[in-house]
């Protein structure tokens, strides 16, 4: 199967590119397919050359990060529809709000299973940027729209059970340094892809 | 062809001029056999059918800090709206109207593969500047909104060179088309006003019709009130619209009492009668890149003394069916609106000649006519 993650850094020394370096590593170990579709800043990240690494230019600065992030979105749409025309993928995979509006739309028009990691969430941020709400909304619409939904910490799962209404059928508390991550996060892959199948 | 108009405004919702043109352009296309559909801001999601173009309504978030933010949670939700219609509707393009549609159209012409257009109804630079990162915000979107365009539509002459000039848009993508008036909207309404509501039987109403701000030049014709009440004390003038009322209110007041008069919010229907009644209208305007009041009161067969300025260089022939003044001029404004009012004749014959012109000029269905035209260049790019 082939993922297409997205996130809006990757560079060294930040928790998520970690998170979506070994994610995407670990597909490619297991014999899968992973593009990862960033923002271009300039930066570079080493990581395994069977891993495809899309940069996407942003000629906007916003006032917010929010302004920002949702104008970066436009462009990855752009980017995953390529992807999508060219050489198509499975599942496209989310992490944080940030990267919730593109995905939302790649989903519901080119009907891809959505998977979304929420690292943290607003309320556990402190809920202190000017757009806090509209941030927050994104996390609960970002929720709302995956098909599945993965943590990597208790208190990230209680926030999002508690703070962005999500059943808990649909939630995962997957820690990535345990030894059974690989498995759970292939495992979820291929369930949704088998309902998919059904659905079909 | 069937464009999705994307736009913040749709009558009945209108705060600027992009409602009344978004609804004007889109019914014209549907009686052309076009089949428009709109997608704009609501309260709460609704759908209508309304002359021809279906409207679909999306709320925003008031939670946003500020107007971009609140533009960016718009357009998120219209691009959630034009994906779910697009799977029965295949649209032919995207066509967004001013920054505010930027965020949304830019998006729906991303994820969808669509060909965009973008019309162009004025600038952050000419509306207040671009000073502040909120304004740079705004007016980095309105380059944005000519960038990803395969085709930018501007309302105004001058305003054409200006837009390409502050955003370097290529000479081949960028056109002027100007704005129109629905003549039969002024035809089928019926004069019903009570005089006496704004004006004494033997006063002359001097109509402003615009947003109160500086850019819209109420303080020049105020300034020039107590000059034009020396000469012609006859004149009342009539001050419509929304925006610092209060502020304005209070310098009129104080420069010459109840020759002024501040209505408030006046209904569409009135504000026709009002038009129609008035000696002439008054259009001080700083800056105006189109400027649709001087092709209304036309419309009524009444001449505008209006800024030689942006669109209105356009839309008023001097002496023929208007007067011109220099902008940020009160002594020219006082000159101009006194020696139409006297020689009322003279007036009358200005105000019949705008009328013929806009029917000669400014017709939707020739403006409709080439806004489909720039669609057809869009697609055929692709």
């Amino acid at each position: 199967m082939k993922i297409l993650i997205l996130t809006r850094k990757f560079v060294d020394g930040d928790d998520v590119s970690e998170y979506v370096k070994k994610l995407a590593e670990t597909l490619v170990e297991e014999g899968h397919e992973a593009s990862v579709l960033a923002f271009d800043d300039g930066g570079y990240y080493s990581v395994d050359e069977r891993v495809e690494v899309e940069r996407v230019p942003l000629h906007y600065e916003g006032d917010s990060l929010y302004s920002w992030s949702m104008m970066l979105n436009n462009e990855m749409k752009e980017k995953a529809r390529e992807y999508l025309e060219e050489e198509d993928f499975d599942i496209i995979h989310a992490n944080d709000w940030v990267t919730v509006p593109g995905a939302t739309a790649i989903k519901k028009h080119f009907e891809r299973p959505f998977v979304l990691t929420v690292h943290s969430t607003e309320n556990e941020r402190g809920f202190n940027d000017p757009n806090s709400e509209v941030i927050s909304e994104m996390e609960w619409k970002g929720c709302y729209n995956a098909d599945r939904i993965f943590v990597n910490s208790q208190s990230t799962y209680d926030s999002v059970v508690h703070d962005l209404d999500v059943p808990e059928g649909k939630l995962e508390l997957l820690n990535p340094l345990s030894d059974e991550w690989t498995e759970s996060v292939l495992k979820n892959y291929e369930n949704l892809l088998n309902l998919r199948e059904i659905d079909v | 062809m069937r464009p999705l108009f994307i736009t913040w405004e749709y009558p009945p919702y209108k705060a600027g001029g992009i409602a009344a043109h978004c609804e004007d352009l889109a019914t014209t296309m549907a009686d052309q056999g076009h089949s428009p559909v709109v997608i704009t801001f609501g309260e709460k999601e609704e759908k209508e059918f309304r002359d021809g173009v279906e409207i679909h309504r999306v709320p925003s978030n008031n939670g946003a800090d500020n107007t971009v933010s609140w533009a960016m949670a718009l357009g998120d939700r219209m691009e959630k709206k034009a994906i779910e219609l697009n799977k029965t509707h295949q649209f032919d393009l995207v066509h967004g109207h001013d920054w505010m549609s930027v965020p949304g159209a830019t998006g729906i012409k991303k994820t969808l593969g669509l060909p965009m257009v973008f019309t162009v109804h004025s600038t952050q630079q000419g509306r207040d500047g671009i000073d502040s990162d909120y304004q740079r915000a705004i007016h980095n979107l309105e380059w944005l909104g000519t960038y990803e365009a395969d085709q930018v539509i501007t309302v105004g002459r001058d305003f054409c060179g200006e837009v390409q000039h502050i955003y370097e848009v290529p000479e081949e993508k960028i056109n002027y088309i100007p704005n129109g008036v629905n003549l039969e909207k002024f035809d089928s309404h019926t004069n019903n006003l009570n005089k006496n509501d704004y004006a004494l039987d033997w006063e002359e109403i001097i109509l402003f019709v615009g947003r109160m701000y500086p850019q819209k030049g109420p303080g020049h014709l105020i300034e020039a009130m107590p000059h034009i009440l020396d000469q012609k004390p006859e004149a009342k003038f009539v001050m419509c619209g929304s925006g610092a009322t209060e502020h304005y209110k209070g310098l009129a007041k104080k420069q010459v009492g109840d020759k002024v008069h501040f209505p408030g919010y006046v209904s569409d229907n009135e504000l026709l009668s009002l038009m129609k009644s008035a000696e002439m209208t008054v259009a001080p305007s700083v800056y105006e890149p189109f400027g649709i009041v001087p092709l209304e009161a036309a419309a009524c067969e009444t001449a505008t003394v209006g800024s030689y300025t942006g669109g209105m260089k356009d839309t008023i022939v001097h002496e023929y069916t208007g007067l011109h003044t220099y902008p940020a001029d009160s002594n020219s404004i006082t000159h101009q609106v006194t020696r139409a009012l006297n020689d009322p004749s003279w007036a009358d014959w200005l105000g019949d000649n705008a009328r013929e012109r806009v029917e000669d000029n400014f017709r939707w269905e020739q403006i409709c006519a080439w806004t489909t035209g720039i669609y057809n260049k869009a697609v055929d790019q692709r």
